[in-house]
């Protein structure tokens, strides 16, 4: 075997770069295992919750935070804790699905860009930066105020307008990649676009959309928070922390627990999400920056 | 057998490459050399359909193909289907996210084998280039330059090709693990009958491994000699610079009848 001698060359380039793929997975898996922890102690408080999220009690309206009702009750004497934990389903459930719906648009019209010949490129992309010149506000208040305010016209509004930046990216990143020695071999071998697209492409690209996901679910979770405290989003009795604050800023005097737990949950969402698109991101950078 | 008939490279009205012929024998080899910017790459891009070129002739066995002038757009090699190439670069030409079996497989993805099928054939590639089977689990950035470059040949192999291209096929590597991977052509081609077109920078590997040297300059043929005869007698003034700058390098015996024995 004349392979033993090959070795030695670019060892301790591979080592680092192996390193690296272990932190990388190291960090995935920290996620998923963070991921799966939050949500089975929030499954554990839809589970172990005494009230009701839109119940009334009038005997126990505003009262401060105490043994019983851990984050104190509203107005209308509900629980707050019970509210902000099914309002984080709308708030962070909600903004996944949309960012969801708006990478996979993103990345199907990204791809066929990229793919499909300059008149497809010019296209689509001069409509991609015609959605881009709709402020997100504007388009989700624009869309209530025909439609009627309402959850699933905010929705609308949000994927309407939250798609682009994967489509960019994504035509950006495979029209680099097209170029790719490993991508004229695959030509060569006669792979059809579809499967070099599958293999080839959305492999190498997936880390940065990951990255830019992460990011646009925290957006969106300040979008549908914004939008509902405007009204224009989750209509009352339905919780959203959003909602939750609007409701409660009457009585930011008396009660001021009503906006700050609602406040802090958004915060802390928030920045979670962000940290880890911000430490996922320094791994793919620092990995792409070993390869090239 | 392939044999090109005034192959000439235009691209928006820059002349890149101007009526090069040559042929080569079945189970031949022949060497391209020439400075950087001589044509030495763009005569492969074009030779694999990459880039539009025009020819009077271009027949390779067991295809001929008319004239063929290729529009911007790729559209697949003209008639040298029965072809593969191995590239500069190992680590740029495998998909970094792909295990090396997976893309020693894709090299056979016209012959639509079935899955047993493609595993044999990969394990036979592998087997062929020297590299233990295990590999084929790995991906790209977990194993060594040399082994990736033998990945690729691995990659040309595995349809059993009539014809391969390699651009500078070792330059990337350095000096054991070229003359180890050199070997390996060497063996394949002996095993399997291939006829290899390699673009090279190196004057002392041509000179080991080509029957057919083609000598680019500027665009145009300076030489195409039997690497024997190009040795001993280079055609023109500037091949013998060539030579000469090789032999002060030390890639090339200074006696020209070393050289002469290193060629069989």
């Amino acid at each position: 075997m004349t392979v033993a001698s090959d070795l030695s060359l670019t060892e301790e380039a591979n080592l680092k770069q192996k390193q690296h793929g272990k932190n990388l997975d190291r960090f995935l898996k920290n996620i998923g295992l963070g991921l799966v922890i939050s949500g089975a102690i929030a499954a554990a408080g839809f589970f172990f919750t005494p009230y009701a999220p839109n119940a009334p009690d009038f005997l126990n309206r505003l009262s401060p935070p105490s043994s019983e009702h851990w984050f104190g009750t509203d107005q209308l004497g509900r629980d707050v804790a019970t509210r902000l934990l099914y309002g984080g389903v709308w708030s962070v459930g909600l903004a996944f699905l949309i960012t969801l719906i708006g990478a996979i648009t993103g990345t199907l019209v990204g791809l066929a860009a990229g793919h499909f010949g300059r008149f497809a490129d010019i296209t689509l992309m001069r409509m991609t930066d015609s959605f881009f010149a709709f402020p997100e506000l504007v388009a989700a208040v624009t869309i209530a105020g025909v439609l009627g305010p309402s959850t699933a016209n905010m929705v609308l509004a949000l994927i309407l307008v939250g798609w682009m930046k994967f489509a960019r990216l994504v035509r950006g990143l495979s029209i680099d990649l097209a170029h790719r020695d490993f991508i004229t071999q695959a030509k060569l071998n006669d792979l059809p676009s579809w499967l070099i697209l599958w293999r080839h492409i959305l492999p190498n690209i997936g880390a940065s959309l990951l990255v830019l996901w992460t990011n646009s679910w925290s957006r969106s979770i300040l979008s549908i928070s914004g939008l509902s405290f405007l009204g224009f989003g989750v209509q009352p009795p339905n919780a959203e922390w959003g909602a939750m604050l609007l409701s409660g800023k009457a009585y930011l005097q008396t009660a001021p627990h009503l906006m700050i737990f609602p406040g802090l949950a958004i915060l802390v969402t928030v920045l979670t999400i962000n940290l880890m698109g911000d430490q996922l991101r320094d791994l793919v950078d620092s990995r792409s920056t070993i390869s090239e | 057998m392939l044999s090109v008939d005034r192959l000439s490279i235009t691209i928006s009205k820059n002349t890149i490459l101007e009526e090069v012929s040559f042929s080569i024998p079945e189970g031949a080899t022949l060497c391209i050399a020439g400075e950087s910017g001589s044509g030495k790459s763009s005569l492969l891009k074009a030779l694999n359909g990459l880039i539009p070129a025009r020819f009077e002739k271009l027949s390779f066995h067991p295809r001929t193909c008319p004239a063929i002038t290729h529009k911007g757009r790729w559209q697949g090699p003209p008639g040298l289907q029965q072809s593969r190439w191995v590239m500069q670069d190992p680590i740029a030409a495998l998909n970094p996210r792909l295990s090396l079996g997976a893309s020693i497989g894709e090299g056979a993805y016209s012959k639509r084998l079935s899955g047993a099928e493609q595993d044999k054939a990969v394990a036979a590639a592998l087997d062929d280039v020297e590299l233990p089977p295990a590999l084929a689990t790995r991906r790209p950035t977990e194993v060594s330059l040399g082994q990736a470059q033998r990945a690729c040949l691995a990659r040309a192999l595995v349809a059993q090709p009539d014809l391969i291209f390699f651009d500078e096929p070792l330059s990337a590597l350095d000096a054991i693990v070229q003359k180890q991977i050199a070997a390996t052509m060497k063996r394949i081609q002996a095993r399997y009958g291939n006829t290899f077109v390699i673009v090279t920078h190196d004057l002392g590997f041509a000179a080991t491994f080509a029957d057919q040297m083609l000598v680019l300059r500027n665009g145009r043929m300076e030489a195409c000699q039997p690497a024997k005869m190009f040795f001993e007698r280079p055609a023109s003034r500037y091949c013998r610079d060539l030579i000469e700058a090789a032999r002060d390098l030390g890639s090339l015996p200074q006696d020209p009848l070393m050289a002469d024995e290193g060629h069989q």
